[in-house]
């Protein structure tokens, strides 16, 4: 059998190697079972997984599961300020009661979880640091995911929205004056370039991503025993390495803009709860109010130790 | 593209419903082009509020977006009256009128056949979207209903369009395909 | 099957529809349809109107019919006239004065329009019936307008490089520099041909300069100011951190609607809707293509041709420049038969991981592929532009259209092959503005 996984980054990822690993597994295994891999939205476009991915269309996919926001609110907790402090933190997370909820909705959706993981990202300005609500006052920013907008334009800065791949540029000119996104991000798009200061994710960060590899239950359910256990083996291998390169991703990204010349500032835990205050009045006050359950899932989620 | 198609149309013989649908065409035909000057406007409004006013714009880079989609499936009709979509004419051309009147029909039909299936299919993702509730994922959170009835409302009117076309040729009021007809002397 | 011959099958089938006259979006929709049905199950037709939306849901689209606008907008008026008549009074000690100042004419004019049968009409409705009238020969009146037009779509702003951008997911900015100095290479070339041409002709008082008073050449200067007004806005826009490219468009079309009104007192509302109806016309158009061929590439690579064809292609171990003569050949021969828009959207997915596997630059490739696509608009069956120059001097025979033109696809092929021994003439500019390539 085989089995088509969508994703939309380069083969160079680290989330193009997690999936990687799986197929490898998988294949090594020796149970009749493949798994194709598409990179670079080759398949389905970057937000458009999530559908045919729930209608057993696709098989399987690595995904940011708050590009599906808008048709489960809930999915946008994945991708909340504040709410993961660091990665191991998230690990923690992982495993809690709230990982549970978010799985029933999956589960209505006929998607369940394989591989669970974090990316961490931080902010970067053009012209002085970003640490605190206030520096961020009056710039013209882009930043990654709903809940950072609605939480950095709490702070006053002006929201622009444009796509990803217009950032350098209008980094470049001055249209933008400050970025909030993935360390990844940060490093491919060659935002070092182009910025003073990088404040990345450190001790603790605001911006953490929840971008899983998910599965259609359905097809998960009519494998073999065999290719099942293959298939979990081939996902624990895969989330151990995911869980490591995703720290290692935050030190390589310092690194990178360190050797550009760009200052690096650090988040402290002042900082981190004057945001999280902000966050409050603004994204989780919109989550609530916007999601069923919403109170409830928040609260779980803010248990987690 | 513009001197060649300057005075090409759908032609109706007089066939009210044919005429009909014709107009039916050229009223989405005048809404697409508004909503690409409300384009223009938007993307313009936006950057003033932006550059001069340093303001937040949360909503018009989505607006646009769907403006241009709603644009694009209301144009098709339109476009298809005007004979605007571009082919390759060779073959048609090549053939005697009887054969190329056959031809006409065959690819209206495949044409009809493939666009309903874009209509039907489109039509449910409506449906779902409605009956979901579902949202852009951004902070203006669109209900995605209303930039997905172009869809079915687009492909709708494209295949009456379309069909009108069919009946046009079987009835022997309009030129397949379109092209001028060297016999009748006319100039396109 | 295996997936190679499948994609020889697709091909086959590709071709023999879009030769049955249908439009070439439908007929695209078409395909797909039929090979998903038949390979990948009834269910996958389910996925045909979301993958068609998803391709329209993109912001860069919008560029494309705003940069129309801007030249649906400047050709309704007597601009495009204004210009190559300034050029005349001033370029007085240029041999051939008109052909090279109509051909300078369509170059500027291309840089505010984004597509090349407007540039084309826009300066060939007064310059064709000039040249004509002050002897040059047919061959070179028609050619060199029809030549120059497709400079359109080289000379940013360019709807096919924002197409290319969009399919290959590049930097638009980068394309649009990076066709600059080959567009204006390739005016040069055009110009060097024009003149050396009508010489030939034996008619070469023509190309004898005429002399104007001072007081004429300033008196025409303030009818080109808008027109640089447009130029010098839209940079402004777009390198003063006002606006990303995408956006900037919308400036130059409401810019180019305003001076149209304003200016050149366009401000009857036929007029006005005329200018937007034909706008509309050729986005529609060209939107369609891009939406359909977006479903025809979600069916090859679900049926792993894409994937194959670039393997293949890789392991086939050719000479890199006997790979890319063979790309170029492919390309000319679709460009023969179906607009540019298609060609791209339909080869790029493809063609891209090869040349970037074969070590070619991705937007040298787009500059090549662009000069391509613009013999395409000047050679039968399909060209576009010369139905453009039919349209306006009804009296010259297509097949001198024809004739005429040939000469220009040969200096298109030239600059081709010296864009190959001197790369750097595209990439240096993009490099030298917006920094190396990420
Ligand atoms: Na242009
Ligand atoms: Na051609």
């Amino acid at each position: 059998a085989e089995l088509r996984l969508s994703h939309q980054w380069s083969t160079s990822d680290v989330r193009h190697k997690v999936a990687q690993i799986v197929a490898d597994h998988v294949a090594a295994a020796d149970v009749d079972l493949e798994i194709r891999i598409f990179p670079s939205q080759s398949l389905f476009k970057a937000s458009e997984q999530y559908r045919p991915l729930s209608r057993g269309q696709l098989d399987m996919t690595v995904l940011p599961l708050s590009y599906a926001g808008g048709e489960r609110p809930a999915y946008n907790l994945t991708l909340m300020p504040g709410l993961v402090k660091n990665h191991d933190h998230a690990a923690r997370l992982n495993e809690s009661p709230f990982m549970d909820a978010i799985g029933e909705i999956m589960a209505e959706d006929d998607v369940m979880v394989l591989v669970d993981g974090y990316l961490a990202g931080g902010f970067a300005g053009k012209d002085g640091c970003i640490t605190k609500p206030e520096d961020i006052a009056g710039l013209q920013t882009r930043a990654a995911g709903k809940a950072f907008e609605q939480m950095l334009a709490g702070a006053g800065a002006s929201i622009a929205s444009m796509a990803s791949s217009e950032v350098y540029n209008a980094m470049q000119t001055g249209v933008l004056q400050a970025v909030n996104t993935s360390s990844s991000s940060f490093v491919s798009f060659r935002l070092y370039e182009q910025v003073a200061c990088y404040t990345p994710a450190g001790d603790v960060a605001l911006w953490f991503m929840y971008q899983p590899v998910l599965m259609n239950k359905s097809t998960f359910d009519g494998l073999t025993a065999e290719q099942q256990a293959a298939l979990r083996a081939g996902a624990a291998k895969a989330e151990a390495f995911y869980l490591e390169e995703a720290k290692k991703e935050d030190a390589a990204s310092v690194e990178v803009f360190r050797k550009n010349g760009v200052e690096i500032a650090q988040m402290t835990s002042e900082d981190f709860d004057a945001w999280r205050e902000l966050a409050k009045q603004t994204s989780y006050k919109a989550f609530v109010e916007s999601t069923p359950d919403g109170q409830k899932l928040l609260d779980l989620a803010l248990s987690v130790e | 593209m513009t001197a060649q198609t300057e005075t090409t149309r759908a032609r109706h013989g007089g066939v009210a419903a044919l005429r009909a649908i014709g107009w039916l065409s050229q009223a989405c035909g005048l809404v697409a082009s508004l909503m690409i000057l409300a384009s223009v406007l938007i993307t313009c409004q936006m950057i003033f509020i932006r550059y001069v006013l340093g303001g937040s714009t949360i909503w018009q880079t989505e607006a646009v977006i769907y403006l241009m989609v709603g644009a694009t499936m209301l144009g098709l009709p339109y476009v298809q009256y005007l004979r605007g979509h571009v082919n390759v004419d060779l073959v048609p051309l090549a053939l005697p009128m009887a054969a190329r009147r056959v031809l006409a029909a065959v690819v209206l039909c495949l044409s009809l056949a493939v666009l309903g299936v874009m209509f039907f299919h489109g039509f449910e993702l409506w449906l779902m979207a409605w009956e979901r509730g579902w949202r852009s994922e951004t902070v203006w959170g669109v209900k995605l209903w209303i930039p997905y009835l172009a869809l079915p409302v687009g492909f709708g009117l494209f295949i009456l369009q379309l069909a009108a076309d069919l009946a046009g040729v079987v009835l022997g009021v309009d030129r397949p395909f379109g092209v001028p007809d060297a016999d009748a002397g006319e100039d396109a | 099957m295996d997936p190679l011959t499948l994609g020889g099958v697709v091909a086959l089938a590709t071709i023999l529809v879009l030769f049955s006259g249908v439009s070439v979006a439908t007929g695209l929709l078409i395909t797909a349809g039929g090979f998903l049905l038949a390979f990948d199950g009834m269910r996958s037709l389910e996925l045909m109107p979301e993958i068609f939306f998803g391709k329209l849901n993109d912001f860069a689209l919008l560029s494309i019919p705003m940069f129309i606008i801007m030249g649906a907008a400047i050709s309704s008026t007597r601009a495009g006239a204004d210009l190559y008549e300034a050029l005349d009074r001033w370029l007085t000690r240029v041999p051939g004065g008109l052909v090279v100042s109509n051909l300078g004419a369509c170059a500027l004019f291309a840089a505010m329009s984004g597509s090349s049968p407007a540039t084309c009409a826009a300066i060939g409705k007064m310059g064709v019936p000039e040249m004509r009238r002050r002897g040059y020969p047919d061959t070179v009146a028609a050619g060199s307008i029809a030549a120059g037009g497709t400079l359109g779509i080289l000379i940013p702003p360019s709807v096919t490089m924002i197409v290319y951008g969009v399919a290959t997911e590049t930097s638009i900015g980068r394309l649009f520099l990076a066709g600059v100095v080959p567009g204006l290479m390739l005016v040069t070339l055009f110009m060097a041909w024009s003149i050396y041409a009508t010489w030939a002709s034996g008619n070469a008082k023509v190309l004898e300069s005429r002399s104007f008073t001072w007081a004429q050449k300033i008196e025409i200067l303030p009818r080109v100011g808008p027109f640089l007004a447009v130029i010098v806005g839209v940079l402004f826009v777009l390198y003063g951190g006002v606006a990303t490219p995408s956006e900037t468009a919308a400036v130059g079309a409401l810019l180019c609607i305003g001076i149209a009104v304003v200016i050149y007192r366009l401000w009857n509302l036929p007029a006005l809707w005329a200018i937007l109806r034909d706008s509309t016309r050729e986005s529609v158009m060209i939107l369609f293509i891009i939406a359909a061929a977006g479903v025809f590439s979600y069916m090859l690579s679900s049926l792993f041709i894409t994937q194959s064809i670039a393997a293949w292609i890789t392991e086939l171990d050719v000479n890199r420049w006997v790979l890319m003569a063979a790309i170029n050949l492919f390309l000319l021969v679709a460009g023969f038969f179906l607009p540019p828009v298609a060609v791209i959207l339909m080869a790029a997915p493809i063609l891209l991981p090869v040349i970037l596997a074969a070590g070619f630059d991705p937007y040298w490739f787009a500059v090549v592929l662009t000069i391509n696509m613009e013999i395409g608009l000047i050679s039968p069956p399909v060209g576009l532009n010369l139905y453009v120059i039919n349209g306006i001097a009804p009296d010259i025979p297509l097949k001198t259209i024809l004739r005429g033109s040939i000469p220009y696809v040969m200096c298109m092929v030239v600059a081709i092959l010296i864009l190959c021994v001197f790369p750097g003439l595209a990439t240096g500019l993009p490099d030298l503005v917006m920094g190396p390539v990420l």
